[in-house]
């Protein structure tokens, strides 16, 4: 099926184990339907009340750790698409039939021959897979200890990729799959629907408009409608509002592509398994290249595609170390940041419960950062599983470290990377001198940064 | 550099720098050659390939020129005396790494995994309905099959030429390099690639062209590079970048990126580039157990159109097709349609056409398509067209904007207005060609640094 050099583009993650001790017995029900998260004096079966209460949160954290120290035992997600108690389906009784269907889909196709050709097909051709796994020499040379010692750092070059990051990977899966169900994301979204003949509607902030001049002009010549969103603050969390509005009144003839990782599932976890290709070339690659596993894995996180995209394959393995990089902004303290798994709280937010940047009120806090693909004050609940078990790390890096970041790579490898990426990048500077020699770190690099350069001239002396 | 009609071989042009004659030796970038793999004029052995990188599997009179650099009557080494040594060496050099085991590999290698070879041989459906639909026959029509260059590192096929000739350069003990850049994009490769093997690098760039493509500017400076801007377009940029050599020539390696210029330039380009054809064959043989019946690419010097053609200049059975900018019209006197209408000339070091008037001053180029801005043509392009082997017309702006469009539209694929050239002319191709026919499309770069002229030129209503 999958051409040579293309890895089996995606298996739906169901959980092996049936046991579950590790989840809470309450019976899971949805909500009605609030635009807004719901602000912490409700009370819920599920709670974001008692997270605040620290005897609670030890039992939880005793319970957690007694029964689900062991990945391959996780659920991810359950039947109810809950990543232990992140996750959900917080929608509208409107929207519940069409998740259902689109869940079903999405299952089926897992043993659709026809589709797993097509895709690998259009991954290979179209998009320009597999994405290499480059050894970046100065990078490595640039963190080697006075000793001589020091890690060895690997890109995985998803900047490749036809439109310059990650996110086509999901979008061509789920543009197929759209035909099907007879809807850095927007471009990719335009670019998929033009392709396969699909009649395409982006919403965006009005404010991320100004700012993405050049990338509206490309949804538009590349034959997409871009609608724009006043709303609120005018920016991405308004526009994912205002787009599930849309499919909620159109939900018949319309196919909803999500970004992200995040909303309700199962959107989650496709997302997720169409972006797993990236952590399963990679675990292919370093077998070739040097016979065995990466140590470290490093991705930021903006919605948590990219990151999960590489960590999926690799939970499993426990010696394996995920450490996820968020948008500290204007610093940790600023109040302007996008840091949600270091500074948020649970709550529910666009369909799904998880970490989000909210205010005591329960209002959500709009975000920060230079680089708009990690401006999201939530964050996907499988991230939010991860952090709470203990299976990956989450760190943050300022708009200045980012830059810096930026810089130096493209200095020292010739890569400009995206400013999302870069956030990652400047990670190592903190990471790199903790490792032990020869230590094989593999970082996401989930774009390029042709589209950050006007961005960057004006705070870099270049 | 001015030149005349026919220019007599060995005459010193005007306006060249006197040299001071410490530099007669042998040396490139103070480092002395060594001489022991001086084979003369052999490319290659009859060996097997090394690494992955796929040798020729024909050889034909086409495939080289002869010792001093000719193509027929074109191409040759119209230099100073000063840089005849230098030349040389680089020739040299050039033989040795193409049978040198350890540099082919290492090439491989930086080509697989920072640039993100092989590109794929992509199938463009809708691109082939639409000219299906047009043409109203009952047949299949032609398929229509895209070299995706565009989604190699940077953005277009230039990095396969940086790349090669920065490992020359650092073998050679070079700290620095030269270059001159049109529409920017072998400016970004060449940053590109010094950044890579920490090398200090400059790009010339001309007024008219920084202004038009100020992001790949932008990347030049972020990749580490120094951008000298000079009044006019890539030919004095060109120029300026030649000077810039012949006045450093102990430390400083002028990396050409194109196949114009005094052998063995045009010659070692094009060996780099080749790599597009040679994948071509291997992915059509793939696809379709055959080879393919059209090859098109846009010709501005001719880089992209010779890395494709070369592979197959041996095999008859393959139409080779160029694809000039014809600017505003050919009657306009605004276009750069130098086989179209030019005349034989030297420029720039070798014998090729050119645009010049009738006292054998260059012409103004012009096209929409800043990378297709040349008043002359790489050598064996001329040659090419001169034996009859390949083909050549013309597109002007506006059907290459029009080509931009219908190709983001179709197929979600913005391509760079250059090769939007090649594209345009398919409509006039496809309709002569039988049901069946394998079309091949040299998609040498992506039209991201071409945003800003699309928006001035305005969107048709019916797309926005």
């Amino acid at each position: 099926m999958a051409t040579s050099g293309t890895a089996s583009t995606f298996r739906p993650s169901i959980s092996a184990s049936s046991r579950s001790t590790h989840l809470r017995s309450s019976p899971f029900k949805a909500p009605s339907f609030n635009p807004l998260p719901p602000s912490r004096s409700r009370s819920f079966s599920v709670s974001c009340t008692i997270a605040k209460d620290p005897t609670f949160l030890m039992a939880e954290a005793e319970n957690t750790k007694a029964a689900g120290s062991d990945p391959t035992t996780w659920k991810r997600p359950d039947s109810f698409g809950r990543f232990g108690k992140f996750g959900g389906k917080y929608v509208p009784e409107t929207l519940m039939h069409a998740l259902s269907e689109l869940e079903t889909a999405f299952y089926s196709l897992a043993t659709d021959e026809d589709f797993q050709r097509e895709l690998a097909g259009i991954l290979k051709d179209y998009v320009g897979r597999e994405s290499p796994l480059y050894f970046a020499e100065r990078l490595t040379e640039h963190y080697r200890r006075e000793n001589g010692e020091g890690p060895l750092i690997y890109l995985k070059r998803e900047d490749l990729n036809h439109t310059g990051a990650h996110k086509i990977n999901n979008a061509v899966a789920q543009a197929l799959l759209a035909k099907r169900l007879a809807g850095q994301h927007g471009v990719a979204t335009a670019t998929v629907c033009a392709r396969f003949g699909l009649q395409c509607i982006i919403y965006m902030g009005a404010q991320d408009m100004e700012r993405q001049a050049l990338n509206v002009f490309r949804m538009r010549l590349l034959g997409a409608e871009v609608r724009g969103v006043h709303s609120g603050t005018a920016t991405l969390k308004d526009a994912t509002s205002e787009a599930i509005r849309d499919w909620v009144t159109n939900v018949e003839t319309t196919h909803y592509i999500l970004g992200s990782v995040a909303g309700p599932h199962p959107y989650p976890m496709m997302v997720r398994d169409f972006h797993a290709v990236i952590g399963k070339e990679t675990r292919r690659q370093a077998m070739e290249k040097w016979g065995g596993k990466p140590d470290v894995l490093v991705a930021c996180v903006g919605g948590g595609s990219n990151a999960m995209g590489l960590f999926h394959e690799f939970v499993d393995d426990t010696e394996v170390r995920m450490i996820g990089v968020e948008a500290a902004g204007f610093g940790l303290d600023s109040g302007k940041h996008a840091a949600t798994l270091t500074k948020g709280d649970v709550g529910v937010l666009h369909g799904a419960m998880s970490y989000l940047l909210q205010d005591d009120d329960g209002q959500i806090i709009e975000p920060h950062s230079i680089s708009a693909g990690l401006d999201y004050p939530g964050v996907g609940p499988e991230h939010s599983f991860l952090k709470d078990m203990g299976r990956a790390e989450y760190y943050s890096v300022t708009d200045e470290e980012a830059l810096e970041a930026f810089k130096r790579v493209s200095r020292l490898e010739g890569i400009i990377p995206a400013l999302e990426t870069s956030h990652a990048l400047a990670h190592l500077e903190k990471l790199c001198p903790t490792l032990p020699d020869g230590a094989r770190v593999v970082l996401n690099f989930s774009g390029r940064g042709d589209k950050d350069v006007q961005t960057a001239i004006k705070y870099l002396e270049v | 550099m001015s030149s005349t009609k026919i220019q007599i071989r060995g005459q010193p042009l005007s306006k060249v720098l006197t040299r001071n004659h410490g530099m007669i030796n042998s040396v490139v970038c103070g480092v002395p050659i060594k001489r022991h793999h001086r084979v003369s004029n052999v490319l290659r052995t009859s060996d097997p390939p090394l690494g992955s990188v796929p040798t020729r599997t024909d050889e034909s009179q086409f495939l080289r020129g002869d010792g001093n650099g000719r193509f027929g009557r074109f191409g040759g080494k119209f230099v100073p005396e000063t840089l005849i040594s230098p030349l040389r060496d680089l020739e040299d050099e050039f033989n040795f790494v193409l049978n040198d085991h350890e540099f082919q590999e290492e090439l491989t290698t930086a080509l697989r995994d920072y640039v993100g070879r092989e590109t794929p041989l992509y199938f463009a459906g809708r691109l082939t309905e639409h000219y299906k639909n047009i043409s109203q026959t009952t047949g299949g029509g032609p398929e229509i099959y895209l070299k995706r260059e565009d989604l190699s590192h940077c953005g277009s096929h230039k990095i396969n030429n940086a790349l090669g000739q920065a490992m020359i350069a650092r073998r050679l003990g070079c700290k620095r390099v030269v270059a001159a850049t049109g529409a920017g994009q072998h400016g970004v490769a060449t940053a590109a690639a010094c950044a890579k093997f920490s090398m200090e690098c400059t790009v010339f760039m001309g007024t008219a062209d920084i202004e038009k493509q100020s992001s790949n500017v932008l990347s030049m400076k972020l990749l580490g590079a120094q951008v000298k801007s000079v009044e006019g377009t890539f030919k004095d940029a060109s120029s300026e970048a030649i000077r810039n050599w012949v006045g450093n020539l102990e430390t400083t390696y002028y990396l050409s990126g194109t196949v114009v210029g005094p052998h063995p330039s045009p010659l070692m380009v094009r060996e780099f580039q080749s790599v597009i054809g040679k994948e071509t064959r291997r992915q059509a043989k793939q696809l379709w157990g055959g080879k393919p019946d059209v090859l098109v690419a846009c010709v501005g010097s001719g880089s992209n159109a010779l890395g494709l053609f070369h592979e197959f200049l041996g095999d008859e059975d393959v139409r080779l097709v160029g694809v000039e900018a014809a600017g505003l019209g050919l009657d306009s006197g605004k276009h750069s349609a130098t086989l179209a209408v030019g005349d034989v000339g030297v420029y720039h070091g070798s014998m090729s056409y050119l645009l010049q008037d009738d006292q054998g001053q260059i012409l103004k180029p012009h096209s929409i398509g800043v990378g297709l801005e040349y008043p002359g043509v790489g050598p064996e392009i001329s040659f090419l067209k001169e034996s009859g082997r390949s083909e050549f017309y013309t597109a002007t702006d506006q059907e290459a904007v029009q080509a931009c469009m219908l190709l983001s539209r179709l197929e979600g694929i913005i391509p760079a207005l250059e090769a939007s050239h090649a594209l345009a002319f398919l409509d006039k191709l496809v309709p002569t060609l039988r049901d069946g026919a394998k079309v091949v499309v040299n998609c040498s770069g992506r039209g991201d640094k071409d945003l800003d002229t699309l928006i001035q030129r305005g969107m048709p209503s019916s797309l926005c």
